[in-house]
């Protein structure tokens, strides 16, 4: 202010500056007051039911709480060496991974190809709304129709005696080596609905020049697939890869309700193995601990879809 | 010169139409096959819920029911056996209660955050926000504990708290976006005229945001329909647990009662939000579109 001189000043102090941003300051301290009356609701409620359950569960996955005993005994990362050390978490967490990647590659891939197949087929809308159907139906209902299906004495085993021409009955949910494919090929009857939908969305969008140039210069239909359409194409490819890989991490109506059966319900995965931990076992602090590693793996994928996000968008600039 | 690139040009396009209609066939058959398999699940629930358990036992799982009339039975051991009726009620009165309550909270929050000048917006978004980063796993048992603490471990109020809870993160992300839009020289106008904060969010904002308040109070009365997880751990008695855990539990301990009557009891959960989506196509798109 020093360097002004003594007429700017007073022109200045004229206009009242200083006065102007007073009330500027004034009307936004107010305002936030009114703000925050109108957040209030949903801040308490988020606060309350969300948050501070995240830090509680925390904070209870380093004390040896079980059996509602030693919340007050803090031991540390103990409950973590725990998890690290036991095969039901390796199994429950290589199983995760199968549901991640199955969630992820089969409902695009088939997605993109019925897109495709689609487009410009007669009653092309009668097909589109079938597909996205199951949709519709609840996780759980959902579950106990394929639960049926899948029965030893079910659908699946019927069409399968139908085709080979001897009876066959395999109990799919209670083996090993087929229980999980099961439930993902159900999760995934469910899902391509909604993946092709997105996925049409984006396609809708791809506008039609480019396309005819390629088409004109006599590209082949996948060489314009590859080249002119996937590109355009992949803000909605990320968009529908982290809605996949989310629900392929914290799926639980499915495998809990057709999963009911097999024997070692718990490794299905680890949103399972952590429900079975605390509230069958009352393992309180271990099944907090195994929140706390889901919480972590989700909190990086969305990390990296920020990422890849921030990405898609400038390519496409 | 000019002519010939123009007859090249249109029998290339002759040639390509020819090949589609060709194809067309191939894939209209293709089409076909792919819908059979995925109507294969939805025929088999509809005719074993129309079939006794004798009869479900005693024919194929593909074969047409001989009546009407068993549905009825299957529908009753239903009611009774599953208390589905409990969760009919229960589950309806969460989602009215919770999906109406949230996203009128979250449109009060989104008021506050896009039509009042303050410093630190985006802080109060993000702390709102928050609410949707974490994983569900993260909430359950310290909600259970504390639930079982206060009172609300199977009561009514707890799980509508919890839903209503749950419901608030995204609705303000959406109602945010979409307040931010909205023309706001109507607010300054109203004020102009001495209408107060309130009386702008319930006169002029809440009335031009009803189109997407509606697509979104869907999309949350369906996912607290379909919640299955927070009604094991939250309210796992016969009469406060909602339709999807009852359905469960029936399916669960009477997988001895038969097929037919834990498909009934599926369909009996998934009609009404059934019957929602067909009547309301328009407004589940538009909360689709939004929420992708």
């Amino acid at each position: 202010m020093s360097a002004l001189s003594e007429s700017d000043q007073k022109l200045l102090e004229r206009i009242g500056t200083d006065r102007i941003a007073m009330r500027e300051r004034k009307t936004r301290r107010r305002n936030f007051a009114t703000a925050l009356l109108f957040m209030a609701p949903a801040l308490l409620l988020v606060c309350g039911m969300l948050l501070y359950p995240v830090l509680f569960n925390i904070w209870l996955s380093f004390t040896d709480w079980r059996k509602f005993k030693g919340l007050d005994t803090f031991v540390g990362f103990q409950n973590y060496k725990r998890l690290f050390g036991q095969i039901y978490f390796a199994e429950a967490a290589f199983n995760t991974m199968i549901w991640v990647v199955a969630s992820l590659v089969v409902p695009v891939i088939l997605g993109l190809g019925i897109a495709i197949l689609l487009r410009g087929v007669r009653f092309e809308n009668a097909f589109k709304n079938l597909i996205f159907l199951p949709r519709v139906l609840a996780p759980t209902a959902v579950g106990v129709i394929w639960f049926y299906v899948y029965a030893p004495t079910g659908l699946l085993n019927y069409l399968l005696s139908l085709v080979t021409g001897e009876t066959v009955s395999v109990g799919w949910l209670y083996q090993a080596n087929t229980v999980t494919p099961a439930i993902i090929a159900t999760h995934v009857w469910q899902t391509v609905g909604i993946v092709m939908v997105l996925l049409l969305l984006g396609l809708s969008a791809v506008p039609r020049d480019p396309v005819e140039a390629a088409q004109m210069d006599g590209a082949k239909p996948w060489q314009t697939y590859f080249h002119v359409i996937l590109p355009i194409l992949t803000p909605t490819l990320v968009v529908v890869t982290i809605i996949s890989v989310l629900a392929g991490f914290t799926a639980f109506d499915l495998l809990w309700v057709m999963g009911s059966t097999y024997p070692s319900q718990r490794t299905l995965s680890l949103v399972v193995f952590m429900y079975f931990e605390a509230f069958q076992k009352g393992g309180w602090a271990f099944g907090g601990a195994i929140a706390v590693v889901i919480g972590v793996l989700v909190l990086l994928v969305t990390w990296i879809q920020a990422l890849l996000q921030a990405r898609a968008e400038r390519m496409v600039r | 010169m000019a002519i010939a690139l123009d007859r090249h040009n249109y029998d290339a396009i002759a040639r390509a139409e020819a090949t589609r209609r060709k194809g067309g066939w191939i894939v209209l058959g293709v089409a076909l096959l792919v819908s059979l398999v995925w109507l294969a699940p939805f025929y088999y629930l509809i005719v074993s819920a129309f079939k006794s358990s004798t009869e479900y036992a005693a024919g194929h799982p593909l074969a047409l029911p001989q009546g009407l009339s068993p549905i009825v039975d299957n529908a009753i051991r239903v009611w009774t056996d599953a208390k589905l009726g409990w969760g009919l009620v229960n589950s309806a009165l969460y989602g009215l209660v919770g999906a109406s309550v949230a996203v009128f909270v979250a449109a009060m929050a989104a008021f506050g955050l896009t039509r009042l000048d303050f410093s630190g917006r985006t802080f109060w978004f993000m702390l709102i926000f928050s609410g949707t980063v974490f994983p569900f796993q993260m909430y359950l048992i310290p909600l259970f504990f504390t639930y079982q603490q206060i009172g609300l471990l199977n009561t009514r109020a707890g799980m509508i708290l919890f839903y209503c809870a749950i419901c608030v993160p995204f609705p303000v992300l959406v109602l945010r976006n979409f307040m931010a839009g909205l023309n706001r020289e109507m607010d300054e106008a109203a004020r102009m005229d001495g209408a107060n904060d309130w009386r702008v969010f319930f006169s002029i904002v809440l009335p031009n945001a009803k189109g997407p308040m509606l697509a979104l109070f869907l999309l949350q009365f369906t996912w607290i329909w379909n919640d299955l997880l927070f009604s094991t751990v939250l309210g796992n008695t016969p009469e406060i647990r909602s339709v999807m855990n009852a359905l469960q539990v029936f399916q669960g301990a009477y997988t001895s009662a038969g097929p037919n009557i834990a498909m009934t009891g599926a369909l009996m959960a998934s009609i009404p939000t059934v019957l929602l989506f067909f009547i309301l196509r328009r407004h589940f798109m538009a909360g689709l579109s939004v929420s992708a």
